[in-house]
């Protein structure tokens, strides 16, 4: 799963892959639209920073409830006004909301993130 | 309908309920104790704060860009996910279609969220709106 693949999810408006740290390491964005590559890398690290939220939530939402069911994270969504960021592991899509399905989305995202870290969960 | 009795009325939705901005206050439906609902909905809220803290940082930096203000999120669990949409969340089961048709409920029946969310969610339950957020 590369950014092309990710860019051919209905409504993509843009895909991206990143650090760690949240720094962007390589990207693709629809022709036309406003999304530059210095947006794209402060969204991945509001990327970074979500699914280390998350996954703590999960973790802790788990020990404290018993109730079993989120972990491994296997991704993460913010919704905004006209378009959504669906994220795991290292990579991000951009999707119009009103064409986005976002399970499609995580099955893709998660390929994209496994492709990049085998071993890895969100 | 009720957004969270239509919710629950899925079958895979596990429980749905509305927050308060502070907290303090909740409803709720579906297979969670009264402190489970509590801890939910402090989560949710934590989130939708945060995502809402990012739409404005991501506007600063890139004005009308279709972000901000913020919606809702999704949390993808293995098994289990949570949507948020404005003050709403639902904690569903991962069936296939079934986030899809969440969203698309949860989006249609909640509308577009506003730019004073924060400040309508505090409003709710009183106090000085502006003197307390701002």
């Amino acid at each position: 799963m590369d950014l092309n693949q990710l860019m051919d999810l209905p409504g993509a408006l843009a895909a991206f892959t990143f650090t760690d740290k949240g720094d962007l390491t390589a990207h693709a964005a629809r022709e036309g639209t406003e999304i530059t590559p210095e947006v794209l890398d402060l969204l991945a690290h509001a990327c970074v920073a979500n699914i280390a939220i998350a996954t703590m939530e999960a973790r802790g939402w788990e020990a404290l409830t018993g109730q079993k069911g989120f972990e491994p994270l296997q991704g993460f969504s913010m919704i905004g006004l006209e378009w959504s960021v669906v994220l795991a592991g290292r990579c991000g899509v951009v999707m119009k909301n009103r064409d986005v399905n976002y399970e499609d989305a995580f099955k893709a995202i998660g390929a994209c993130s496994a492709a990049q870290h085998p071993q890895g969960a969100a | 309908m009720h957004i969270v009795k239509q919710l629950m009325a899925i079958p895979g939705v596990i429980a749905a309920g509305e927050f308060a901005y502070r907290g303090d206050r909740f409803s709720y439906e579906g297979a969670l104790t009264p402190e489970f609902a509590r801890m939910a909905s402090i989560l949710c809220r934590s989130n939708t704060v945060n995502v809402n803290m990012q739409s404005e940082i991501h506007d600063a930096y890139a004005e009308n860009s279709g972000y901000k203000p913020a919606q809702g999120w999704i949390m993808r669990g293995a098994q289990i996910s949570v949507c948020n949409i404005g003050n709403y969340f639902a904690f569903i089961e991962n069936r296939p279609e079934l986030l899809n048709d969440v969203m698309t409920i949860m989006r249609a029946k909640v509308g577009d969220v506003g730019d004073d969310l924060l400040v309508s969610l505090y409003a709710r339950i009183g106090g000085d709106v502006k003197e307390a957020l701002y």
